[in-house]
């Protein structure tokens, strides 16, 4: 059978046999084992020679150096080999390295700003404790007019207090309330500007389970401003969020701000129906809740929306999942939050650049629709058994495949020159495939581990030390019953006890969470009230795609959230 | 019936070299010099006294200690040496050696190393002269091929990045390179100019390379070919796991 054309092809043209910038690499081809190395340092690289340009302004500025790349290696710089661009996966787009760091990317930054300045709280306590313990009459027009309220105070203005100072709206317009609710009827009756509309946003199949999950609740999405969360942390977000709908129910209901029964509305309506995106940290770690280390798999899952858009093809869903899993939890979480500089950067893009991640999961895909009868396909009758065979089959035909890619392609080898970059695109490869084919995320996770076992034995090499021991040592707490050695991977996280310091992983799990209730079509994998906070257009970043977004960050074309334009002097 | 090791199962060249490389068992390929490895390292001038970091131990008047009595001290441990490393760096495309087995080999055959394995290199800490004997022999031997592995402290990309033009391992630092037909060093481990070129033998040909590598490729040994290795690893894997999955304690 003839071999179907790889999806990294292109990638891998555009990156090693074109020139790029002025890095003078035209010609050869994707399978040649040998290159012709011009050293052609930093100068070959546009964005590079923008950068040295700024170091010496900004030297010069300040009388202090700075960058100044000849600092490398003392005095070879980099660009020993050709400095190439990256290939968006999925997307046309096609970007310099440098613009992948998340210092450099207005889409990476303002993704973690959605999701950390996001709070969900409930509003039926609130509304209980209004008309039982208050005595005040809540109906749908009250409801709006709360609404209509919260939308004023939430960025920062004033409701009951006089002579206030408040925040200039123009700084903090990404900030809003909406609500949702599974129950219909209250959803007609609210103003459609504050709700998101299950209804509309997911197709039948998904609302009737989101619906049938929430109940004829409702819930208030929060979104915070960016440059409150910013200028605090992602703890604070739930605080910005009690202060403000403290005061919005007091103006709204016309209470007195001073009597008993506000304590009670105050409890009720801030924090006892309030759901982070995360949990906060032990001490050791120190982070309060809404930062990335207390983010679990599985909502990590539901805050991507690929599955309310491209349904029917689940391996996409995951691989968007995969894609924002790695930037946050790699390049933001361990690659600055818990240690510092560049090589974080190096992990995460391996998983969501060049469609080699793509090209393995996809052709696993159809080795598993082949074998098990469209098992990887939408269906919830369709599935695999969630078997140690099952297992081993994918997973073993997976890393085979990927690692005969690098093989048979030396640019491929080449792209993700690091062993751990290698691991993680094949063990997720593995992982998702086989959560695709079982509809079970820990035997998902389960073929990760025999990913990362052949892998080594092939090629005698795995990722570094710190990289690689968790994987020789986690297939036994796979299905381990102890609550603090195994979970069910929607609900393990990036502190789990063996991932807490695990670089190139974390979104590889969010990524086979996702797989397990992508291909079953579930509109959520752990949490409906996550999912529909973030099934929001107006949100800054567009969490339907977000390695568009990266891209369209990368290309300098993405607009965020929080900018301080407005009270600096212009340049 | 004494103890024979079976250290790696597999019925591919691939699989054999790797035993011979836990077990030791290695071939002799080629003469480095005591001082032009010691310049090579570069952790103390050719011909210099080893630095230590304490006095010998037999004028330490060491505490009475089971365990010392039991265990001999290394040449190193007992003169006191310093603590330093050697870092191979070593091709995909054939290159003899691989991190696992380096480690393997270091772990197995020498006292008092401390290997650590990563994709691109591999680093083996010792007493600086236990150290340098491991050095030696994996320098030395069928181990190493002078195009394919090199010795790389920093900035050790290359052992997956595709070979030059003449067929030697990328290197950013340009420690070495092939000169008349032998790959010439004239930098350390971490890319200091040292002060000679220190000749380190022809590199194999590429026929020789597939012949002593230890890693699978499809174009020479292919993994999915090496059956009993697979499934010896598959094995590994199913019985850890089924190890965890206790629900009964």
């Amino acid at each position: 059978m003839a071999e179907k054309e790889k999806m990294f092809k292109r990638a891998m043209e555009i990156k090693f046999t074109e020139e790029f910038g002025d890095n003078k690499q035209i010609g050869g081809t994707i399978t040649g084992k040998t290159a012709k190395y011009l050293r052609l340092g930093v100068e070959q690289s546009p964005r590079k020679v923008e950068m040295k340009k700024a170091g010496q302004e900004i030297a010069k500025k300040r009388g202090l150096v700075a960058y100044n790349p000849d600092m490398h290696c003392a005095g070879i710089p980099l660009g020993q080999r050709a400095l190439t661009p990256y290939v968006l996966s999925g997307t046309d787009i096609v970007c310099e390295p440098d613009d992948l760091h998340f210092v450099n990317n207005a889409a990476m930054q303002q993704m973690w700003d959605d999701i950390r300045r996001s709070c969900v709280v409930g509003l039926d306590l609130a509304h209980e404790t209004l008309e039982k313990r208050l005595g005040k009459e809540v109906t749908p027009e009250t409801i709006n007019h709360y609404l209509e309220v919260v939308n004023h105070a939430m960025p920062g203005a004033a409701v009951v207090q006089e002579h206030m100072v408040e925040t200039h709206p123009a700084l903090v317009d990404d900030c809003y309330v909406k609500v949702y609710t599974g129950d219909d009827e209250l959803a007609d009756e609210i103003d459609s500007q504050f709700v998101v509309n299950i209804n509309k946003e997911f197709d039948a199949e998904q609302a009737a389970q989101i619906k049938a999950s929430i109940g004829k609740t409702t819930w208030q999405a929060v979104h915070i401003p960016t440059i409150v969360s910013r200028t605090t942390d992602g703890a604070q977000t739930s605080r910005w969020m009690a202060m403000q709908v403290g005061m919005s129910f007091i103006a709204a209901y016309n209470m007195c701000a001073g009597e008993a029964a506000v304590a009670d509305l105050a409890f009720s309506a801030k924090h006892a129906g309030l759901v982070s995106m995360s949990e906060m940290l032990p001490a050791r770690r120190a982070r309060g809740p809404n930062e990335p280390g207390g983010l679990s798999f599985g909502h990590m899952a539901d805050i991507i929306q690929t599955s309310r858009v491209d349904k029917k093809d689940p391996a996409h869903v995951s691989l968007e999942v995969v894609g924002a899993g790695c930037m946050l939890y790699d390049q933001i979480w361990l690659g600055s939050y818990m240690s510092g500089g560049v090589g974080f950067t190096q992990y995460a893009t391996a998983a969501y650049t060049n469609n080699i991640l793509d090209d393995n999961t996809y052709h696993d895909v159809d080795y598993i629709n082949d074998k098990y009868g469209g098992a990887a396909n939408l269906g919830t009758d369709n599935k695999a058994p969630a078997t140690i065979e099952t297992v081993k089959d994918i997973a073993t035909e997976s890393t085979i495949y990927g690692l005969e890619n690098y093989e048979k392609y030396p640019t491929v080898l080449e792209d993700h020159f690091g062993g751990s970059q290698r691991a993680t695109m094949l063990a997720a490869a593995s992982g998702v495939s086989t959560a695709l084919a079982t509809g079970n995320g820990n035997a998902g996770l389960s073929a990760w581990y025999l990913s990362m076992y052949l892998h080594k034995e092939a090629h005698g090499r795995l990722g570094f030390f710190g990289y690689d021991l968790q994987d020789q040592c986690g297939a036994t707490n796979v299905f381990s019953y102890q609550s603090d050695e195994g979970e069910p991977l929607e609900l393990r996280g990036a502190n789990y006890p063996n991932y807490a310091m695990n670089v190139g992983h974390q979104g590889g799990y969010a990524g086979i969470a996702s797989g397990a209730h992508s291909s079953r079509g579930d509109a959520f994998a752990v949490n409906p009230l996550i999912k529909l906070c973030f099934a929001d257009a107006l949100l800054p970043f567009d969490f339907t795609q977000p390695r568009r977004e990266f891209g369209r960050g990368a290309i300098r074309e993405f607009v965020p959230a929080g900018e301080r334009s407005l009270i600096i002097p212009a340049k | 019936m004494a103890y024979k090791p079976q250290y790696y199962p597999g019925a591919t060249s691939v699989a054999a070299n790797r035993r011979k490389h836990m077990a030791g068992d290695i071939e002799k390929m080629r003469e480095v010099s005591d001082e032009d490895l010691t310049a090579i390292l570069g952790h103390r001038a050719p011909g210099s006294d080893y630095p230590s970091t304490h006095p010998p131990l037999a004028e330490m008047g060491e505490p009475a200690c089971s365990v010392r009595e039991v265990v001999t001290a290394t040449a190193g441990a007992k003169a006191g040496d310093r603590v330093r490393y050697v870092q191979f760096a070593d091709s995909m495309y054939n290159a003899p050696a691989t991190p696992y087995f380096r480690s393997y080999h270091a772990a197995i055959n020498a006292r008092g190393v401390d290997p650590g394995t990563l994709s691109g290199r591999q680093v083996v800490e010792a007493r600086e002269r236990d150290m340098e004997e491991v050095a030696k022999v994996q320098l030395e031997t069928e181990m190493s091929c002078p195009g394919l592995s090199g010795l790389r402290g920093c900035t050790v990309h290359g052992h997956s990045i595709r070979l030059q033009e003449d067929g030697v391992m990328f290197d950013m630092l340009d420690r070495r390179r092939l000169e008349n037909g032998t790959i010439i060093e004239d930098k350390d481990q971490v890319g200091v100019p040292i002060d000679r070129k220190v000749d380190l033998g022809k590199p194999m040909s590429e026929d020789e390379a597939a012949k002593r590598t230890t890693i699978y490729r499809i174009d020479n040994v292919a993994f999915r070919d090496d059956v009993e290795v697979v499934e010896w690893t598959q094995k590994v894997w199913e019985l850890r796991t089924r190890y965890g999955f206790q629900p009964k304690n």
